[in-house]
């Protein structure tokens, strides 16, 4: 009994942690990011199983947290209102070649990320940008203003 | 011309794909039976109490009767007398302690003898009243998998009182 209720528990803090480090953050891998997953699934492995070494054990956890997934991927798609708070909205970084620099401090977006996204779709200038979106998973879109 | 990889009656129109989102929640269904089934206690660790009363002494076993590889746990075994006991003793089977590392038994008995194969704990003179309880904490070696009978008796000396046996399941 105790393995699910950890299991969810965990769940929904890693959900909550997840909504409220930034979506730039979750897409950036970088090496300090990568030890910090690292550790932190193993943090999460101790509190979840504790000393428990069984398949048993590791069944339970792996169907709660599956059935969980689904089950905020249901909540996503039955309730329009929930996206926002679940997977929250796109934010628009540059309109027609101008930055909005508000919306670039509320995500932590610097130029040099708008115009590294920008060269990997080989456009060398902001004002070359019709539309630059932070996406929900933490991508930066980019559409050319030619489009 | 040659037929398209993309099989427009299959991956567009789902041709004979009906059934899957059903399958697909059959297999949801199964999937969520297994939390379901640990809430409610099948694979452990729920503790149960278990009661034997003779005119000496009522004998109190509490602990899970369901466990899995790994886990910490402990049994909680009471003498309550009724009347004085001068020699109390509690015998523990094989079950008890096979498969199982035990930690720590507290208090730690004055004895502990060998009857037979069963583990002995003797402790001191119980008056009519008075109340014994020994916790024994436990680790299931992860190796351990099975049923099992973990009988425990209480004797005064050579002479038994009551007794308790209880089935333990270890699940993998």
């Amino acid at each position: 009994m105790d393995l699910v209720i950890r299991a969810t528990v965990v769940f929904f803090f890693i959900y909550l942690v997840t909504r409220v480090v930034g979506k730039r953050e979750l897409s950036s891998m970088e090496p300090f990011d990568l030890i910090l997953l690292i550790v932190t699934g193993d943090l999460v492995q101790q509190a979840i199983t504790q000393s428990d070494y069984s398949v048993t054990g590791a069944l339970t956890v792996i169907s709660t947290i599956a059935l969980l997934t689904v089950f905020v991927s249901w909540v996503n798609w039955r309730f329009r209102r929930m996206r926002s708070v679940l997977e929250g909205q796109p934010v628009v970084l540059v309109e027609n070649g101008k930055m909005i620099e508000p919306n670039m401090k509320r995500e932590r977006i610097t130029v040099e990320d708008i115009e590294s996204e920008g060269r990997q779709q080989q456009i060398t200038d902001i004002g070359d940008i019709r539309w630059a979106l932070l996406e929900t998973n933490g991508r930066i879109s980019i559409i050319p203003a030619s489009k | 011309m040659a037929d398209s990889f993309i099989k427009t009656d299959v991956y567009r129109d789902l041709k004979g794909r009906n059934r899957h989102p059903w399958h697909r929640r059959g297999l949801l269904v199964l999937l969520l039976a297994i939390p379901v089934l640990a809430l409610i206690g099948v694979f452990g660790q729920r503790t149960d109490r278990t009661e034997a009363n003779a005119p000496q002494a009522t004998l109190t076993m509490s602990g899970p009767s369901r466990l899995r590889g790994g886990l910490l746990y402990q049994w909680k075994l009471q003498v309550q007398a009724h009347q004085d006991i001068a020699k109390p003793k509690l015998a523990l089977n094989e079950g008890f302690l096979n498969g199982l590392t035990v930690n720590t038994i507290e208090p730690q008995a004055s004895q502990e003898l060998n009857r037979n194969g069963h583990v002995v704990l003797e402790y001191d003179t119980l008056s009519a009243g008075q109340k014994l309880t020994v916790w024994i904490q436990y680790q299931v070696n992860p190796t351990t998998v099975g049923r099992r009978t973990v009988r425990v008796e209480l004797d005064d000396g050579d002479t038994p009182i009551t007794s308790i046996a209880k089935r333990v399941t270890v699940f993998p």
